[in-house]
């Protein structure tokens, strides 16, 4: 008896003295400190800097350099050191097989490990805890007593939690489908995942060792990756519930990808709800909400489209003695919306805006009955699928521009009939004589995977997707916090060469959408695939 | 349990972990003896010259126009430089802070200076985002903000030897020549705005043309 009571003191005794502890939860208020610059009184922030006027609020807030995750970034030649509590209560070093520092590079000199004291000094004073002052970018920050505590506390817990979706052996990752997603799209796409993940799992070789080597390499921590197919059933209302549910059955890191039609909105609220990164989608009409963090697109789709066409219809206003626009879509697609932006558009200038929603399946006869209504003066914007513009009478009217969506319609591969051919078309995208080189990556892949390429845009975003994914997550070393995914991504991606059809991609905080242009082309020939650019590439 | 665990082995573990207790906070005292010693850093600036030569690069202002940006730095007034995006988190928004502070301090002679920013992520940052970046930093009309096509900005970029391959690389760098004709003078690091004024206002940078803002005759 005596001896268990001595076996338990002593081992009471042990957890005790046991470092480190699981992390107290924030502090209410704390993350609207770190995140807005506000403190627990309502005052703004204050940050101080010699020679310069204090910022306030927002502007000083930790939260535009240090990040949603702590973990800090680089900017040029600029580190911007991690301040999550696990980085700052042990000693920093330039050794890889201590390597804190989530940015691997430049990880600074060596430096003792911070006290809560030493900690409080820095914030308020500028100087680490072996007395050297930080960089001329970190202000000082006189904070009071209470708002100092709250800080540290909310630093302590910071991107130090178990993470949804990554253990110790694997990353689950989702991607999600909606039942109005094109089949064959739907297809070529989980084909490319497939293969990829298959072949991020091929070298694993099981649980890995601790961080550990004593070379100074930026060396990657493999996890094994799966992937999860949500396949989303019935009405859009209905999407955000199941999502949720399969989300409770099995958490994902992120969500990689996916595909979608009509409508992607669920899903974004969906993701940014649960805090999970939402990468790049293959969708035309995303959600314009780039204040959102976690849903990203590679580009504004159909509604880019429709500010490239607004953009030419200012420019040409005048020449063009442009009357009336006539836009034709089908109400359950993407034009819809689409044609809303571009009347929105183009109202200052003063032209009227008019809708011809399609509603029958077979269109030729609206089509022609449309077109006798049109009139000298007029420009036709055609927000239609290849099948609708395979309907097209034989004959455009006269006097009258056309324009056509690339990205519903087909892009080069739009089936306009010959007379048609002379339309603007815009196109989102590099030409396919600019893209050989870029595109040489996803179809030399394809080819070596055996994968048929179905539809080769689809499929090489898919590719593209997961490459910025594997990039990224690359850098994270051990520190799979889904806000450093994203960040991480925001980082990297405007070093990318490689995009497949895009000419350049680019992120940054506050910004979603991955390319910000198009072409507006036309056919070269009343036959044939080749385009040709009507002028430089537009960003409206 | 035997004595001898009671008498001893507790004692003498209790004893331990107190110790290691205090040797710890021992510890964090050492690691700090020059604690509240250190004045507060001046930035780190590197000045140089040189003479850029800024051909017709055709760039967009942040009023929609289409200017030669050999034109917009040559209208007679001294002429302060940097490079910027509006959606930048660490450098820009300390740079843009410099500027506005500079504006202020210029004072009454504000017009007389040309504050140019230049957007090095041109397609996200069209005149009307500049606009409102501008708004945020107080710019009068004597601070103008640019962008254009990717060339064009990827161009005016290396005019001055700051394109870094792409807006994550970019350094905090301002460019002053004070007077037309007259040598750039490019501060590598966040020069303060009493630097730059002290710059705009200096001897021995001002060529035969008088400075507007130096005593007549100097």
């Amino acid at each position: 008896m005596l001896r268990a009571s001595a076996a338990f003191l002593v081992a009471t005794l042990l957890a005790v003295s046991a470092w480190p502890r699981a992390p107290a939860p924030a502090p209410a208020g704390a993350e609207v400190l770190y995140r807005q610059g506000i403190l627990p009184s309502g005052a703004p922030l204050r940050g101080e800097r010699e020679g310069a006027d204090p910022v306030e609020g927002a502007a000083a807030a930790c939260v535009n350099c240090h990040r949603r995750s702590g973990f800090g970034t680089e900017e040029g030649r600029i580190v911007i050191p991690p301040i999550t509590g696990k980085y700052l209560f042990r000693a920093g070093s330039m050794d890889a097989a201590n390597m804190a520092n989530p940015g691997g590079e430049a990880a600074g000199p060596r430096r003792s490990r911070y006290t809560e004291q030493s900690l409080a000094r820095a914030i308020r004073t500028g100087v680490d805890p072996d007395g050297r002052p930080f960089d001329y970018l970190m202000p000082r920050f006189p904070l009071d007593d209470a708002s100092m505590t709250m800080l540290i506390a909310y630093l302590k817990q910071l991107s130090n939690h178990p993470v949804r979706g990554a253990d110790g052996d694997t990353l689950q990752f989702a991607t999600i489908v909606t039942p109005d997603a094109d089949p064959v799209k739907r297809q070529g796409m989980l084909d490319v995942l497939e293969h990829f993940f298959g072949n991020k799992n091929a070298f694993h070789l099981g649980k890995d060792p601790p961080l550990q080597s004593d070379r100074r390499i930026h060396f990657r921590v493999v996890r094994r990756w799966q992937l999860q197919v949500w396949e989303l059933s019935g009405p859009p209302e209905s999407w955000e519930a199941q999502l949720e549910q399969r989300f409770k059955a099995q958490p994902v890191f992120a969500v990689i990808s996916g595909i979608g039609g009509r409508t992607w909105e669920p899903v974004h609220r969906f993701c940014q709800s649960e805090s999970i990164p939402c990468l790049l989608p293959n969708i035309d009409l995303p959600v314009v909400a780039e204040q959102d963090f976690y849903p990203v697109y590679f580009s504004r789709g159909v509604l880019l489209e429709a500010d490239v066409i607004a953009r030419r219809m200012h420019e040409e206003a005048e020449k063009s003695g442009l009357r009336r626009v006539i836009q034709v879509y089908r109400r359950e697609d993407i034009g819809a919306p689409a044609a809303r932006a571009l009347a929105a558009a183009v109202a200052p200038l003063g032209v009227k805006a008019v809708a011809r929603e399609l509603k029958s399946t077979n269109p030729a006869r609206e089509l022609a009955d449309l077109l006798r209504e049109t009139a000298a003066g007029d420009a036709l914007v055609l927000w239609l699928r290849p099948g609708d513009l395979q309907a097209l009478p034989a004959q455009p009217a006269a006097n009258t521009s056309v324009f056509v969506s690339g990205l519903m319609g087909g892009l080069e591969n739009a089936p306009l009939p010959a007379a048609w051919r002379t339309s603007h078309m815009t196109y989102p995208y590099q030409l396919p004589p600019q893209r050989t080189v870029s595109m040489n990556y996803p179809l030399g892949w394809f080819n070596i995977q055996h994968i048929p390429v179905v539809d080769e845009r689809t499929q090489t975003n898919t590719y593209i997707a997961c490459s910025i994914l594997a990039e990224a997550a690359g850098h994270m070393l051990d520190n799979f916090v889904p806000d450093y995914l994203l960040e991480r991504v925001e980082v990297e991606l405007s070093h990318r060469i490689i995009n497949g059809y895009y000419p350049r991609l680019g992120l940054a905080p506050g910004q979603r959408f991955g390319s910000k242009g198009a072409y507006i082309v036309h056919f070269a020939d009343p036959q044939g695939k080749r385009v040709v650019a009507d002028g430089d590439w537009i960003v409206p | 349990m035997s004595p001898w665990i009671k008498a001893v082995v507790l004692p003498v573990f209790a004893a331990a972990l107190m110790a290691s207790f205090a040797l710890r906070a021992a510890a964090d005292e050492a690691a700090d003896p020059h604690a509240g010693h250190q004045p507060s850093p001046a930035a780190t600036v590197v000045r140089s010259t040189a003479n850029y030569s800024v051909p017709p690069i055709k760039l967009v202002r942040d009023d929609g126009k289409s200017v030669s940006l050999a034109d917009e730095l040559n209208d007679g007034r001294p002429v302060v430089l940097n490079f910027i995006y509006t959606t930048c988190s660490g450098i820009c928004p300390l740079a843009s802070h410099i500027f506005s502070q500079l504006q202020y301090k210029l004072g009454a002679d504000r017009d007389g200076v040309h504050l140019v920013s230049i957007s090095i992520d041109p397609e996200e940052d069209t005149p009307a985002r500049l606009r409102d970046y501008a708004s945020r930093y107080q710019a009068g009309p004597s601070w103008q903000h640019y962008t254009g096509t990717m060339a064009a900005s990827t161009a005016a970029q290396r005019v001055f030897d700051v394109y870094r391959g792409d807006k994550m690389g970019h350094t905090p760098v301002t460019l002053i020549r004070a007077a037309p004709g007259a040598p750039w003078v490019r501060f590598d690091g966040f020069a303060t705005a009493d630097m730059l004024l002290q710059e705009l206002h200096g001897p021995g940078h001002v060529t035969a043309a008088v400075s507007p803002l130096s005593p007549a005759g100097r």
